[in-house]
């Protein structure tokens, strides 16, 4: 056969998104794209702030000669210089050009850590639901992938993460602002977690933190999120432009590696040789340079809050029982049935295109990505509320 | 190396040395291809920064399906084409949907030093092969070196880092001993590294393997012909006449999400398919050739004349060439790396994408350096 037993398995586990990718397609050609209510990527359609295309334009134009060549692995000096900065003045820390090493996006970014870190054979935990591409990103280098469930509102569950932790444990992957509940850890939480893995660190086990903050700025009502480089020493973040920045297509996001980290600079060394033999190289050359001018900004959040009222009412109004999310711009209902791909399918008849909760490792709830325009979220509201009543009737 | 090279003119100044070690060549890419650059950001399309699908933009591929129908005579369509983050990207890609651990890629030496990691990287077993004297393929050595674990032969020609050409002869062989395989019931690929495919001289063509076997797959990158190394645009180009192809297809679309890649980077995606029939100056090229190969020629190395490239590969004047290329180093400052960084111990690279005043300026010390090995004391 031309392709590897590995793919061939993830091909066969996927198959129902495929399925699922399909009806949709056929009920937009059926009814028109316009009167089906894709709420499944999480492709955000807002666009770079203008600043920023203008910058684009500005470096485009340069005269200046090599803007285009390889740079060194980890980056163009200057870059990493001023996102060290930016990462120095939110942290307190001490950040140098050394610690930042430029990504393929936060995707690239993670690959490129766990193949620095993992040995075969070495444990991830992950609290579930979780953004499943985290378990190949962890597979691709041989790690096992962790599961642990969170509570019932998503936040992290620290005693079944203590029980999950044993002596292969290498790292725990956190993601706040979450895919797919939208949840933003807190501060106190964060504490005990870190409470488990000094008392690990003091019997000599490090166990890294890996957090991906991909959706870092996008936080409502001045919820805080916490430094973690500043409560934990072996932190590593991974950071992308996609969102903050509406750059998902150009792929640029960094790691930054905590200097408390112990022997910080074999890390960044693994890190840099990761990124070249994987394949990345560099990141690309002329997003990199656009980007560091650019990390106190972001796409209007304001935008992204008004929406998750709007589709958090909807929710409600609805019937639907839902946590409120803090961040990101996902929100993660119950599904009133139990088998969560057969009522995202009820959903479909009714135009509404979501993502089962299945696919985060979690059945039973259902993904709605709110980075749409405000039209489609307030042109769906009645077809919510369809499938809401006729579920309540179905019930009676 | 890169690192090295920074420290190295740090220490004598940028002018002082002739660095001839890196393949980022100091060309800048067509004016024509800056221009549409600019024109595409300042007429700005909704949602050109987004995410699309993960083989890349659907009328991009549409474009270089196109070319290759155009160029190679077989029916390529968009769904052969993958855009990929650049040929190292493309290779992981590749490696990535077809290898099972243990699997074994051949791969002809002296060779390009990331090949055995990215072969490495999914635990892949890479065998090697040496060429002939002259760097061409050696295929009886390739017929041994077959074994039921074979995956692949990978082919990287023009040849980094000995600019050899393989011949539409030495090609054909391999087609046939791959086929006679074939016939006894194991599929063995063609992986083509085409990363210098528009890097040849002397008015030759690289030969078309598409048409000399079915099944191949071709990464290309635009790093070298469009000189837009560090935005790490490249695509994969796999035969339509591959059985099994929808297969490999479904397989490279979700290596290409897994691996971290996600898509090609949106904006060289489109600039790359505007500019498939345009390259550099390839003249400037094959006068930096001709000017080096007359150089050392007159210094009385010995060098084997490459065709493709921008890379020569003599060899050490010295059998411990680490040694010479240290003395290259601190005697002449000229920078080049050791052979045994491409698996050939006795051989030294040269990469000269440098400008033409830089391989000048280096006349000197390489025929100092001739005169003290070859008609000095020895």
């Amino acid at each position: 056969m031309a392709i590897s037993k590995n793919i061939s398995t993830l091909m066969k586990n996927s198959s129902w998104i495929r399925a699922m990718f399909e009806e949709g397609e056929k009920l937009k050609k059926k009814h028109g794209a316009e009167n089906i209510y894709d709420f499944s990527l999480g492709n955000p359609i807002t666009e770079p702030p203008e600043a920023l295309k203008e910058e684009l334009i500005r470096v485009a134009s340069s005269d200046a000669k090599g803007m285009h060549r390889y740079m060194t692995n980890s980056g163009y000096d200057d870059v990493r210089e001023e996102i060290a900065q930016y990462q120095s003045e939110i942290t307190g820390l001490p950040f140098t050009k050394d610690h930042i090493v430029m990504t393929v996006g936060a995707a690239g970014g993670l690959n490129v850590v766990f193949k620095s870190i993992l040995d075969p054979g070495d444990e991830v935990i992950v609290p579930c639901p979780f953004f499943v591409e985290f378990m190949f990103y962890i597979g691709n280098h041989n790690g096992v992938i962790k599961l642990v469930d969170t509570k019932d509102d998503f936040h992290l569950d620290i005693d079944k993460i203590k029980a999950a932790i044993n002596k292969k444990t290498k790292a725990i992957l956190i993601n706040s602002p979450h895919n797919p509940t939208g949840v933003v850890y807190n501060e106190a939480e964060l504490l005990e977690l870190i409470a488990l893995l000094q008392e690990r660190n003091q019997k000599g086990q490090r166990i890294y933190i890996v957090v991906d903050e991909a959706y870092k700025k996008i936080i409502y009502n001045g919820t805080k999120l916490p430094i973690l480089p500043n409560m934990y020493d072996d932190t590593v973040a991974v950071t992308c432009h996609s969102k903050d920045l509406g750059l998902a297509g150009e792929r640029i996001g960094y790691i930054a590696m905590s200097p408390r980290i112990r022997n910080v600079r074999s890390l960044i060394d693994a890190t840099i040789f990761a990124n070249r033999i994987l394949g990345f190289i560099n990141a690309p050359a002329i997003m990199q340079r656009v980007v560091a001018k650019f990390q106190r900004s972001s796409v209007d959040i304001m935008e992204y809050q008004k929406k998750r009222d709007a589709i958090y009412n909807i929710l409600v109004e609805s019937g639907f029982e839902v946590v409120k999310p803090a961040g990101a711009f996902y929100i993660f209902p119950k599904s009133p049935i139990p088998d969560d791909i057969k009522f995202v399918k009820t959903m479909l008849q009714h135009h509404i295109l979501t993502v089962p909760g299945v696919g985060f490792g979690k059945p039973g709830y259902f993904r709605i990505a709110y980075c749409v325009t405000m039209d489609v979220i307030q042109k769906s509201r009645p077809y919510f509320k369809e499938v809401g009543e006729s579920l309540r009737n179905g019930q009676q | 190396m890169f690192e090295e090279g920074i420290r190295i003119k740090k220490m004598y100044g940028l002018d002082a040395v002739c660095d001839f070690s890196l393949g980022n060549p100091d060309t800048e890419p067509p004016v024509a291809l800056q221009n549409a650059l600019i024109e595409m950001l300042t007429k700005p399309e909704i949602g050109m920064h987004r995410y699309m699908s993960n083989n890349g933009y659907e009328d991009v591929r549409e474009e270089i399906a196109d070319y290759l129908r155009e160029t190679h005579g077989l029916p390529f369509q968009a769904r052969h084409i993958f855009m990929t983050v650049g040929c190292a990207g493309g290779l992981n890609v590749i490696l990535k949907s077809m290898l099972n651990r243990g699997d074994e890629v051949i791969v002809p030496t002296p060779f390009f030093w990331e090949f055995k990691n990215y072969i490495n990287n999914f635990g892949g077993v890479t065998k090697f092969v040496e060429t002939t004297e002259d760097f061409q393929l050696d295929i009886r050595n390739i017929g041994d070196a077959i074994t039921k674990k074979t995956k692949a032969v990978l082919i990287n020609s023009p040849n980094n880092p000995t600019g050899a050409v393989y011949t539409e002869e030495s090609m054909k062989q391999l087609a046939s001993l791959l086929n006679a395989k074939r016939e006894q019931g194991q599929d063995i690929y063609i992986i083509t590294d085409d990363a210098y495919k528009k890097l040849v001289y002397d008015g030759i063509h690289v030969p078309n393997v598409f048409k000399m076997y079915d099944l191949v797959l071709s990464v290309t990158s635009h790093s070298k012909d469009l000189a837009l190394a560090g935005e790490r645009i490249g695509y994969v180009a796999i035969s339509p006449s591959i059985k099994d192809v929808d297969l490999l297809v479904s397989a490279m679309t979700i290596s290409i999400r897994v691996l971290g890649f996600v898509n090609a980077p949106a904006l060289f995606q489109r600039v790359a398919g505007k500019f498939q029939r345009t390259s550099v100056s390839i003249q400037d090229y094959e006068k930096k050739r001709d000017t080096l190969y007359a150089i050392l020629m007159e210094a009385g190395f010995e060098c084997v004349k490459p065709q493709g490239a921008f890379y020569m590969f003599p060899k050490s004047p010295i059998p411990d060439e680490l040694e010479f290329v240290r003395t290259l180093q601190q005697e002449e400052r000229i920078m080049v790396v050791p052979g045994r960084g491409f698996g050939r111990e006795g051989y030294f690279r040269i990469a000269y994408c440098v400008p033409m005043e830089k391989i000048l300026k280096a006349r000197e010390g390489f025929l100092r350096t001739g005169d003290r090995y070859y008609s000095g004391g020895k």
